[in-house]
């Protein structure tokens, strides 16, 4: 059995499901996706091996999109998760919370793997889901 | 560099419209209706400026040798939505720097037989990979607003209100029927908390403007109200670091900055402006990023008719891009036109009185992990 595929294998491991960073040696910063310099103080940092990023998070906004361009099923989450321990800010899909009716902004949420938009698309993207104290919230 | 002006105005009206109203036959009508407005021949046009997102290579070339322009120095901008803005800072700059005296700006966009469901960014952007369209993107950046200011969905649907109730007057406008706040609110959602008349439509269209210097206008005998180009500024937006507001705006403010600095004028000088509603909530925290209203109160203030015609400050009399509609290369090339009605006093049922300096504004694309790709802040005086 081989791993799952992921989108894209620079920014995302499926086993475990890890997001591919890489922190700048210079002035210490972490930028995700990776980049050829370094967006702060433009340091080399293509040849600075990835980091991984936490896979907790926290929803700092949140909407469901109810139309999309074709190919793409809806409803979906989509979400600013804020990363704390890096300071990291990104847009994901959110999965596993139900009819959303409560008011998502602050769940906590953690990294897992999602498929893709084409069902005949096998490779895996990433997505947060609740954690058990989000889902109850 | 040399003053520059914008001496004729005109457009396509926007719409959708069937697939014999092609790109070209758009972007000519517009082109020859600013030409006629100036009282210039294709022959007194040095060069022409084309901007356009979907129209695919050389659109720009296609157009001009339809109505007289063929042989003469013509290029394609593309900067998303600030397309045809773009193309009127790159015109403004060669005439300011003396390369030619007489321009012709061209903003064109024919969508609605090719776009679907929605713009997105490039399928190579991670935030693409994601299912980010800009519905959501602003999706985000209501409910985030709404959380931190305490602002009403209702607050923010007076947007679309507003700005449908200035269409009524825009004989260009794609929709010129006034829209109240409970059909905004009650809409089909689009991404919550964004519902179908909070969003800018697909559309077609073209509009064109004829800018000359000083030189040029006394070779053409042009002796009409010629209101200045004043500024162009435009940024791109700057990689985002830490857990800030979404909200903040930065891009704007600093696309502000550069038009204010440029044209030696500020925000407390401004009029009447034409906003790059592409979403209701981004008229809102755009005009905040602009410190043309104060932090968090933009959409208090909009519920209360400070950005209406008749108001402190009127944003959008042309009906902006929800009621104008948002054919998206030409929609910079329209607030211009729009501007320049405004300050010639020919804008009729939504002229907005004793207008003197006019700032319009357009935001193009979205780049996964920096607050924008392009903004475009025109400033024009009379």
């Amino acid at each position: 059995m081989t791993a799952p595929q992921s989108f894209d294998p620079a920014v995302f491991r499926t086993e475990p499901p890890t997001l591919l960073a890489v922190r700048c040696p210079e002035c210490g910063v972490t930028s995700f996706p990776r980049r050829e310099l370094c967006p702060y103080c433009t340091a080399e940092l293509v040849e600075v091996e990835a980091t991984p990023l936490s896979p907790q998070g926290v929803v700092y906004s949140y909407t469901v999109v109810r139309q999309a361009p074709e190919g793409v099923a809806t409803p979906y989450v989509l979400a600013y998760v804020d990363l704390p321990e890096e300071e990291l800010r990104l847009l994901s899909r959110l999965v596993g919370f139900g009819d959303m009716t409560p008011d998502l902004i602050g769940s906590p949420v953690r990294l897992v793997t999602a498929p893709m938009d084409d069902p005949e698309d096998d490779r895996l993207r990433y997505a947060f889901e609740a954690t058990a104290q989000g889902a109850s919230a | 560099m040399r003053r520059v002006h914008v001496v004729g105005a005109g457009m396509h009206r926007f719409g959708k419209f069937p697939p014999q109203v092609t790109l070209e036959v758009l972007g000519a009508h517009a082109a020859t209706a600013a030409m006629a407005d100036a009282g210039v021949a294709p022959a007194d046009i040095d060069a022409v400026y084309v901007g356009h997102v979907f129209g695919g290579p050389v659109a720009g070339q296609r157009i001009a040798m339809r109505v007289g322009l063929s042989g003469k120095p013509i290029s394609n901008h593309e900067n998303y939505c600030s397309s045809g803005a773009t193309a009127l800072r790159e015109a403004w700059i060669a005439v300011g720097a003396g390369i030619c005296d007489v321009a012709l700006v061209v903003g064109v966009e024919k969508m609605t037989d090719r776009i679907k469901g929605g713009v997105r960014p490039d399928p190579g952007d991670l935030d693409a990979a994601m299912g980010f369209i800009f519905a959501a993107g602003h999706a985000l950046s209501a409910r985030r607003y709404m959380r931190d200011h305490g602002a009403s969905r209702e607050e923010i649907a007076m947007v679309a209100v507003k700005n449908h109730a200035h269409s009524v007057h825009n004989p260009y406008a794609q929709y010129q029927k006034p829209i109240s706040l409970e059909q905004v609110v009650n809409a089909r959602p689009i991404a919550d908390p964004l519902g179908l008349y909070d969003c800018s439509p697909i559309s077609d269209g073209a509009a064109a403007v004829v800018i000359a210097s000083a030189e040029g206008m006394r070779r053409l005998s042009l002796t009409g109200p010629a209101p200045a180009v004043a500024a162009c500024g435009l940024v791109s937006g700057t990689v985002l670091r830490g857990l800030g507001d979404i909200n903040e705006e930065d891009v704007s403010a600093r696309a502000g900055q550069a038009a204010y600095t440029f044209a030696g004028i500020g925000p407390e000088d401004i009029d009447v402006v034409e906003m790059h509603d592409c979403f209701t909530i981004a008229e809102i925290v755009r005009l905040e990023g602009l410190g043309l209203l104060p932090r968090g109160e933009g959409a208090r203030l909009t519920m209360a008719g400070h950005t209406s015609l008749g108001g402190p400050l009127p944003v959008n009399p042309s009906g902006g891009l929800l009621s104008r509609g948002h054919p998206v290369g030409a929609t910079g090339t329209a607030q211009i036109c729009e501007l320049y009605w405004q300050l010639t006093g020919r804008a009729g049922g939504r002229q907005v009185e004793n207008a003197r300096a006019g700032l319009a504004y357009c935001k193009g694309g979205s780049v996964s992990g920096t607050d924008g790709a392009s903004v475009t802040t025109v400033i024009m005086t009379a």
